[in-house]
């Protein structure tokens, strides 16, 4: 409310004293000053006649509808609301994560180990002279050493009945650790390795890797990582990976 | 059990308050339900003794005062203010004509109305009013003062008052 809306003739003070006055706020003194004002200044008197007729309209503008009911709606706080949604999104993820734990197959990429067993096949499967580190000739040093660093013991399964014999092993880095490759050659000298190294998970099902010529069969069981990786016909080295798969413990009915 | 029945005891003249202060019976009948609601699930943080209707009042017109600013934001121009739409009353009171207090009203500040539909209509103690409006006694008295001679202007009296002050001596 702008200034000059205000009678200039009255001070805001008296104009409450006014106001309050019918609303039967003022007490002792004032109460009666203002009594006194209104009964002989007529300008007062019009007034409070004046607010009053306002308060009278008022209240006849806005009679309460006491008949008309009332439907209130209790709807969940919005606290509660979000403690649900909290919980859910909590429940979600773990669903998702035990989803993850049981399907770790699912859009999973191949182990690293089957690859870097492909790797080593290419390096050292086409070496004349340092094939291999430790030859055939020291089988049991060749065991026990790689045993060692491998921390397990390790068998070297004999491939004799389909024309490969052991050529020697090495040791190579891994992705969780140190790793060990077995190199076999037959009398055309054709080659293949057996490589292996610990994994943190066991993945028993056996599938296949192909990079170019080489074919690489990989699985793991009792949490060592083993791949099969060779030049020769699939079908041939699918076989010699069956018998070996089973040789060193895993499960046939994974394939 | 008692909490609630007092509280519906008040409902009325919470929709009545709500009414008056929206000029929009939707909007009203909206502003009663949160307000109830909040009050129900804040029942705890009620202190039994105290003033029950003041408490509800508070809550309604700090949701109503929320909602508002909402609703600015959407530019609501006089052609389209909910009172537009309000049903006209007949009738003139004390020689007031109904339809030009109701629309000397919704010309009022938001403060201005609230504070003289708190005392003027739901005939609130300005202590009382004071506490739904969270201001001063003295705010409540100097406001609802200045929301009187407004309207008084706003229907168009006070110069007639000044004009014709020898007619008022006549009537008295």
């Amino acid at each position: 409310m702008t200034q000059q809306d205000r009678p200039s003739d009255r001070s805001e003070r008296e104009l409450q004293a006014l106001s309050a006055y019918i609303d039967g706020e003022l007490t002792g003194d004032e109460r009666d000053a203002t009594t006194e004002r209104i009964a002989t200044d007529a300008a007062s008197e019009a007034t409070v006649a004046a607010y009053r007729a306002q308060d009278n309209a008022l209240r006849a503008l806005f009679a309460a509808d006491e008949a008309e009911p009332q439907i209130v709606v209790m709807r969940p706080r919005a606290r509660e609301r979000y403690l649900l949604a909290a919980c859910f999104l909590v429940v979600g993820v773990a669903c998702g994560f035990l989803l993850h734990m049981l399907l770790p197959a699912l859009g999973e990429p191949r182990p690293r180990f089957a690859e870097r067993a492909d790797i080593a096949y290419a390096v050292y499967a086409p070496e004349q002279r340092h094939a291999v580190e430790v030859a055939a000739s020291q089988h049991d040093h060749l065991v026990s050493w790689l045993s060692k660093r491998l921390n397990r013991t390790l068998t070297i399964p004999s491939l004799a009945e389909y024309g490969f014999d052991l050529v020697g092993g090495r040791l190579l880095p891994g992705e969780e650790g140190p790793a060990a490759q077995f190199m076999y050659q037959n009398a055309a000298g054709e080659r293949l390795t057996l490589y292996m190294t610990t994994v943190s998970r066991n993945d028993a099902r056996v599938r296949t890797l192909r990079d170019g010529p080489r074919t690489t069969y990989y699985w793991a069981s009792d949490r060592v990582g083993y791949a099969l990786s060779g030049q020769i016909g699939q079908a041939k080295l699918q076989a010699i990976a069956y018998d070996t798969c089973k040789e060193l413990g895993g499960d046939p009915k994974n394939w | 059990m008692t909490f609630e029945s007092d509280l519906l005891a008040h409902l009325p003249q919470l929709r009545r308050y709500a009414r008056a202060l929206t000029g929009d019976r939707a909007w009203a009948d909206d502003l009663v339900q949160d307000a109830t609601e909040r009050a129900l699930n804040r029942a705890s943080a009620f202190r039994s003794g105290t003033n029950l209707r003041a408490w509800l009042f508070t809550i309604m017109r700090n949701i109503y005062i929320d909602q508002l600013r909402g609703r600015r934001d959407i530019a609501v121009d006089d052609e389209i203010a909910p009172w537009r739409h309000m049903a006209a009353p007949r009738g003139e009171v004390d020689g007031l004509v109904l339809r030009d207090v109701q629309r000397a009203l919704y010309c009022l500040p938001v403060e201005q109305r609230e504070v003289m539909l708190l005392v003027c209509v739901e005939e609130m103690s300005y202590q009382e009013a004071s506490q739904v409006l969270n201001v001063p006694t003295g705010t409540v008295m100097s406001r609802l003062s200045r929301a009187r001679e407004h309207m008084r202007v706003l229907l168009g009296e006070d110069e007639g008052r000044r004009a014709s002050s020898l007619k008022m001596v006549s009537r008295s």
